[in-house]
């Protein structure tokens, strides 16, 4: 599109100067006029509806005689003189409706001729109104027409210049958004970037660190190296003195259950100095007794019984309440009976 | 525990390494601990100077029975005797089972009981049949189980013979309850006085008289199989040794040399006879053969040597001999062997008595004015008292050894007490009149 043509289209803007106009105008009053000589016509063409009220009354003799038998036959035998002097009356008045009818006809044939005139002129008449009519009908048409092409070229050139403005807002808003797309691109790539860069900084602050540990790793390992050393050391050392404690642990349950099977111990008198029995016995924490055994017969069966009957003769045994004094030591041991202070 | 996680992770390499190491060194422990274990040894070298506490529960009884003592009482009275048991009295008992599956061990244990005797007598005719069970409490034992029948005039027999067998399965020795005492009982005065050799039981009870004379009757000696005594008997107004058949009475005048006859003693083996005899001047120790009566002179000495008897093991003798100037108790290892000297403590020791272990020997011993029973130490030579009288005489040893019968005085009675060799009880059996002398415990009559 170009300036010029919208130039062509504003100077167009006072159509009623050109002889365009003027026709219309004319053509207008003309239609005027000879509306106006038409309808003073219309109240002259009364006698139409006259022939259509004759026709109507004709058919009307008709369902008499049905209401006359009606009645003749209710009244039949009072009235039989009646009769004869209706027929009488009926004879004449069918004579009369006779020539009544005549004369109708020959009324009706010279109305049928005028109206049959009066039509005619009024045809040509019609006639030369729907030329007029013709005529005026297609100026005006003309004009319409005129009057629509330009309104078409008007909505024609309005739409063309929408058209153009939308596509102008849309080619504005397409720059915008390829102008945003564009930021965006380069806000993504910018963050893209410092991501990167961010990774890269994590990862090589997590070699530094992997190094630190693996050299914290190194160090701790001969530290604990040396911390396992003393502790072995002070484990040994702990050993040693709790070894010495149960020992003398061990030695106070010793004498206590030397002093308690002394009380326990009837020897028989059998028995003499070289008789030796000895007995292996279990016992539970508790002190009570698990098990006996003889390991070593005295060769006397009364002495081995008496041993074996002191050692059962205990209801529980002074154990130490440290458990490993007590499984070190009592949990399985032997005792020896041997008489030493016999006569 | 962090740290032991840490130590695991950092040491997976080494401990592969050192895992074969560990099981050595583990083993070596183990080894360590289980010789520490083995070591752990309590010596017990003496035991209760008291009285076993043993139950006898009375006997359940079907039938008849016989008068008198209860076999169960019987039983308690003889392991009393013995000295080494402390029965439970039946009335501190809490229930009077008569066989195992009544007794609850548990009510015994409490009781502080070490041994329980249960058991049944029934009457069989003429015969009483007792069956009986002894127990060991604290292992729940049956460590003896008999039945055993006498005639019904012999409960006592069978009592004796029931605590004989309690002895033994608890002590490992034979009981000395069946055995027999002889003893000599003098009565009266003057012209009346009565000696009487009597033989009863060991607690004193059934005494029968088996010989009665107006003249002393000293020195009874049983021989070996219990059927016989020997003794020296006055009745001829001489000392003269007969040996006299228990069962038939019936008597044989062994010895009636010039001078003395006195102090027979039977050999181990029953076949010959110590005695001693003057007849070659002065008072020597012979021995005779009593199949042949043939003798041997075993010592010869210009000082008196009596009282001779056979040692444990039936090869010497001892004997008292005052060649030091008193009374002493010599050995002779075997007969002409020289004497050795066994008593120095005091001027007197007489009547030598060795046990049948060949220990010690035992005897009257004199100290200051009173006499005691003595025994010396064959090994060591100590020498200590036995006796707690102060005129105790004529000392007999029961056969185990165990026992000590002698002739003493009691507020002026005279009995015959028994003592434990080893000290502990004592008990008396008192003459029922008069006075009772030379006791002497018969043997174990199988």
């Amino acid at each position: 599109m170009t300036g010029n043509e919208r130039e062509t289209i504003s100077t167009g803007k006072a159509p009623w100067k050109s002889p365009i106009a003027v026709s219309v105008v004319l053509h207008l009053s003309i239609a005027v006029v000879a509306l106006a000589g038409w309808s003073w016509f219309e109240p002259m063409q009364e006698p139409e509806p006259n022939s259509i009220s004759a026709r109507l009354i004709s058919p009307e003799p008709e369902p008499s005689p049905v209401i006359n038998e009606q009645e003749q036959a209710r009244d039949q035998e009072q009235q039989k003189a009646e009769v004869e002097r209706k027929q009488a009356e009926a004879e004449r008045k069918q004579q009369e409706e006779q020539a009544r009818q005549e004369e109708a006809e020959r009324q009706a044939q010279e109305e049928a001729r005028k109206r049959e005139e009066e039509r005619k002129r009024q045809e040509a008449q019609a006639r030369e109104q729907a030329e007029q009519k013709a005529r005026e009908e297609a100026a005006r048409k003309k004009a319409e027409a005129e009057a629509k092409e330009r309104e078409r070229q008007r909505l024609e050139e309005e739409q063309r210049r929408q058209e153009e403005a939308k596509r102008k807002a849309e080619e504005e808003k397409r720059k915008a958004e390829e102008e945003k797309r564009r930021q965006e691109e380069a806000e993504r790539k910018r963050r893209e970037e410092e991501a990167r860069k961010e990774a890269e900084r994590k990862r090589l602050e997590a070699e530094r660190r992997l190094r630190e540990e693996q050299l914290q790793a190194l160090a701790d390992e001969s530290r604990q190296e040396q911390e396992a050393e003393q502790r072995r050391q002070r484990e040994a050392a702990a050993a040693r003195a709790r070894e010495a404690q149960m020992l003398s642990e061990s030695q106070k349950y010793q004498s206590l259950i030397r002093e308690r099977l002394t009380q326990a111990w009837y020897p028989p008198s059998s028995a003499t100095e070289d008789m030796t029995a000895r007995l292996q016995i279990a016992l539970l924490p508790t002190g009570e007794l698990a098990s006996v055994k003889l390991v070593n017969s005295s060769g006397n069966t009364a002495f081995d019984n008496s041993a074996l009957g002191a050692v059962r003769a205990l209801n529980r045994y002074p154990v130490p309440e440290n458990r490993d004094t007590f499984e070190r030591y009592f949990r399985q041991f032997t005792i020896e009976f041997n008489p030493q202070r016999l006569r | 525990m962090r740290l032991m996680i840490l130590m695991t992770q950092t040491q997976v390499h080494k401990q592969f390494v050192l895992r074969p190491l560990m099981l050595v060194s583990l083993a070596l422990f183990m080894l360590a601990a289980g010789n520490a274990r083995a070591e752990l040894l309590i010596r017990i070298t003496e035991g209760v100077d008291s009285a076993i506490p043993i139950a006898v529960v009375p006997f359940a009884e079907s039938g008849t029975m016989p008068q008198g003592d209860k076999i169960s009482g019987i039983i308690r009275s003889d392991l009393t005797m013995s000295g080494e048991f402390n029965p439970l009295a039946p009335g501190k008992m809490l229930s009077l089972p008569s066989s195992r599956s009544d007794v609850y061990f548990r009510d015994w244990r409490m009781l502080g009981q070490r041994y329980l005797l249960v058991g049944e007598l029934t009457r069989k005719g003429e015969r009483l049949e007792a069956r009986y069970e002894l127990f060991d409490i604290n292992r729940e034992a049956r460590i003896l189980g008999e039945t055993t029948t006498a005639p019904v005039s012999s409960a006592r027999s069978l009592a004796h013979h029931i605590s004989d067998k309690i002895y033994e399965a608890i002590t490992g020795e034979p009981g000395a309850f069946s055995t027999k005492l002889a003893y000599v009982t003098v009565m009266g005065q003057g012209d009346n006085i009565r000696y009487r050799l009597q033989v009863s039981d060991v607690d004193g009870k059934r005494a029968k008289v088996r010989l009665e004379s107006d003249e002393p009757i000293l020195s009874p000696a049983w021989s070996p199989d219990g059927k016989k005594l020997a003794y020296v008997s006055f009745e001829t107004n001489k000392p003269v040794i007969f040996v006299h058949e228990l069962a038939t009475g019936e008597r044989q005048k062994l010895a009636d040399f010039r001078g003395l006859n006195s102090a027979p003693a039977w050999s181990p083996d029953g076949k010959s006879l110590l005695m001693t005899l003057s007849r070659d001047g002065n008072a020597e120790v012979y021995k005779m053969n009593l199949a042949t009566e043939e003798l041997t002179r075993l010592t010869n000495h210009w000082a008196i040597d009596t009282e001779g008897a056979w040692d444990h093991a039936g090869r010497g003798i001892f004997f008292t001999s005052d060649r030091s100037g008193g009374p002493q108790i010599y050995h002779m290892e075997r007969p002409g062997a020289e004497a050795r000297r066994i008593t120095f403590g005091s001027r007197y020791n007489a009547r030598p008595r060795p046990d049948p272990e060949g220990d010690y020997v035992y005897y009257v011993h004199q100290r200051d004015s009173a006499f005691l029973i003595a025994r010396t130490n064959l090994k060591t030579g100590e020498e200590s008292i036995v006796s707690r009288t102060e005129s105790d005489e004529s000392p007999s040893l029961s056969p185990n050894g165990r026992l000590l019968i002698y002739a003493t005085e009691r507020d002026g009675t005279s009995v015959l007490t028994v003592v434990s060799t080893e000290g502990g009880a004592a008990y008396s059996l008192p003459a029922a009149e008069g006075e009772v002398r030379d006791p002497a415990w018969g043997p174990i009559v199988r």
